[in-house]
């Protein structure tokens, strides 16, 4: 009997929504406005949780002329391995221009003043995530916040019926039974504590699998960003800015070409030895400091608190591990609706693999936040279209709950394993940056045995003894699930393409421009998937620029 | 990590209780929150945010836990410090400061 077994909250609905940053709440705010009854269930705040909201991302706001919409389309596509398809990006943007801009107005602003490129600086994360939830409200959303979903439910046919998970501070079982379940609850960072990623555990990924779904791109998992030492706050955009010393104070030369931050080179380098930053390129007026300082207060927020002027003193810096946050895999999109390849289940923002539009390349600074609005509204619309279509007779299907590892015994084993024993051994496979950005058929395989090993001791009994034990056991779980997975595919991609790079398959392979989709359990498996799009040729002078 | 909840400041409305991602406080009946699970801080200085009484102080590390004390942050005016910045304290506004980074931009270029 485990604790999603006793008596707890029980609510109907016609659409679930699971997570709690911008596309679950884009999602929920969508299907609620098709007339659908929804629940939204988040692990932390729904406000606070997620990436976004302890961040800021840029967002393109585009009116449909092909001048300013093709450079977006462009600029990542190479550099992702040909794998985005325009005709999504021309959903995503459409979506995006549309509906962007009502966050102004529901958080009672003026429209701001665009500027050449289309591009607005848009309000903060926090901010635009309190608009959001305030609008949810609004619109009669309800909210369970402190809410871990841990499992999905299933029906005979093996549709998705709903969720199950707990609710933490009140330590009782929830059950959403729903015609429809959205998964919007982040991808995976493994715990590394880069800025908001934590609440990003991989939860998305496992129950999708349990459910039967399969997940693409997940060895387009290695991304880190720049922080200050001992901090949390990868935002990278001013790296651009940074001049990089070594432990000797010599300048280390060609970390930053042309602006471009290349994060292989700066690992690299830490693997020698410590690096340095100054921000000092181009920032000598005030006006230009205050400026960043405005743009992304987050940045500033370790050197404030340090004590520590990043435009004049030196300070050290780390690489943090972002995992499919800022890469781009998750569970694979079968259809143009966002639905899954299970009927019932729909995947928005972060959970769902974001090779739709970002390649393999990073979503970082703007294409996420276009994906996490479009695929919000996208699953939104679509799931209460769903759910209309088994009307209310969908709340007495039979359902069972789908869920496994980390929230039973699968092998009872005589004591409990030690989750947080569980998470260090993942992180020391996920976290190394020569395992990591720097992989091969070794150090993959490597890798695997070591978190196949941490699979089997999963299968035993869990901790369970507060609600909280139970969603760390979960938890584990799912960082598990996702190294392996990512792991497994990167195996099974024997080329460079992207952010996934393999020394001993250095360049990229055209005859593998496909997506890999990957799933399973105990056993793993991948399968190509074509892109369903030709290669689009890349305007001349855009080339030139790529090239640069 | 989070390190300071202020008992002569914490009004224990418990709204980082609520909004902390996380989960890293406990309610105290009748008291000022306590952390109970430090060590899950992400760091993300959203409780700081959030917080109407300035009470809380995030430190930048991450990773370990270090000692600081309510009199040094008060001194190098640290409590708010982050909700000052996003715009969210009293007389701030966040469209103003998009206003005047709008101006910046104009004046000084845009970096992207």
């Amino acid at each position: 009997m485990s604790r999603l077994d006793q008596d707890g909250l029980e609510l109907e609905a016609d659409v679930l929504v699971v997570g709690g940053g911008p596309a679950a709440a884009w999602a929920a705010i969508a299907a609620a406005e098709r007339g659908a009854k929804v629940v939204v269930a988040d692990k932390g705040f729904l406000g606070a949780s997620g990436a976004f909201a302890a961040s800021t991302s840029g967002n393109k706001v585009l009116p449909p002329v092909a001048l300013l919409r093709d450079p977006v389309k462009f600029e990542r596509y190479a550099l992702g391995g040909f794998l985005a398809q325009h005709k999504w990006w021309d959903r995503l943007l459409e979506i995006t221009y549309d509906r962007a801009p009502r966050i102004w107005e529901w958080g009672g602003y003026e429209i701001p003043v665009y500027d050449r490129s289309g591009s607005y600086r848009g309000l903060q994360g926090s901010e635009t995530m309190r608009i959001l939830r305030k609008t949810l409200l609004q619109k009669g959303v309800k909210i369970l916040d402190q809410s871990p979903a841990l499992e999905l439910l299933v029906d005979e046919e093996g549709s998705v019926a709903g969720a199950r998970g707990l609710e933490r501070q009140a330590d009782q079982p929830w059950t959403v039974r729903a015609g429809a379940t959205i998964l919007a609850n982040g991808g995976v960072a493994w715990l590394s504590k880069a800025l908001g990623c934590n609440t990003n555990t991989g939860d998305g990924a496992l129950m999708a699998v349990e459910a039967g779904c399969e997940l693409s791109g997940m060895e387009f998992s290695a991304h880190y960003s720049p922080a200050p030492a001992h901090t949390s706050v990868t935002k990278s955009a001013f790296y651009r800015y940074a001049s990089y010393y070594d432990k000797d104070g010599s300048e280390i030369e060609g970390l930053n070409r042309n602006g471009h931050r290349s994060t292989s080179a700066i690992a690299k380098e830490l693997l020698k030895g410590p690096v340095y930053c100054i921000l000092d390129k181009d920032m000598e007026r005030e006006e230009s400091r205050t400026m960043l300082r405005l743009m992304q207060p987050n940045f500033f927020a370790p050197f404030d608190k340090i004590g520590v002027d990043p435009f004049v003193q030196p300070w050290e810096i780390t690489l943090l591990l972002e995992g499919t946050v800022r890469g781009t895999g998750g569970i694979r999109i079968a259809d143009d609706e966002c639905g899954t390849t299970v009927r019932g289940l729909y995947a928005a923002g972060d959970a769902a693999s974001r090779e739709l539009n970002c390649g393999g390349f990073t979503g970082g600074a703007g294409p996420n936040m276009t994906w996490a609005i479009g695929s919000g509204n996208i699953a939104g619309r679509a799931a209460a279209d769903f759910a209309r279509g088994l009307g209310r007779s969908h709340a007495a299907r039979n359902a069972r709950g789908a869920g496994s590892v980390g929230l039973e015994a699968v092998r009872p084993t005589e004591t409990a394993w030690d989750a947080a024993a569980i998470v260090k051994g993942v992180q020391d496979e996920v976290f190394p940056y020569d395992k990591n950005i720097f992989r091969s058929e070794k150090t993959l395989l490597d890798s695997l045995a070591k978190l196949e090993d941490l699979w089997k001791t999963i299968q035993g009994t869990p901790l369970q003894n507060t609600a909280q034990h139970l969603i760390r056991s979960r938890e584990a779980a799912g960082l598990v699930a996702t190294a392996r997975w990512s792991y497994f595919a990167g195996l099974q991609r024997t080329e460079t393409r992207g952010m996934h790079k393999r020394l001993d398959f250095p360049q990229i392979d055209p005859s593998q421009r496909h997506y890999l989709a990957v799933g399973g359990l105990d056993k793993l498996w991948t399968r190509p998937v074509p892109v369903a799009e030709d290669v689009i040729q890349i305007p001349e002078e855009k080339a030139q620029l790529q090239l640069a | 990590m989070i390190e300071l909840v202020s008992e002569s400041r914490c009004i224990q409305c418990d709204k980082c209780v609520k909004v902390c991602p996380t989960n890293v406080f406990d309610a105290v009946p009748e008291g000022a929150p306590v952390i109970g699970r430090q060590e899950d801080c992400q760091t993300c200085f959203l409780c700081e945010a959030y917080c109407p009484a300035d009470a809380l102080f995030v430190d930048a590390h991450a990773h370990e836990h270090v000692v600081v004390t309510e009199e040094e942050i008060l001194e190098k005016n640290l409590f708010g410090a982050y909700r000052r910045n996003l715009g969210w304290a009293k007389g701030g506004s966040p469209i103003e400061n998009l206003k005047q980074l709008h101006a910046l931009r104009q004046l000084v270029g845009s970096p992207f």
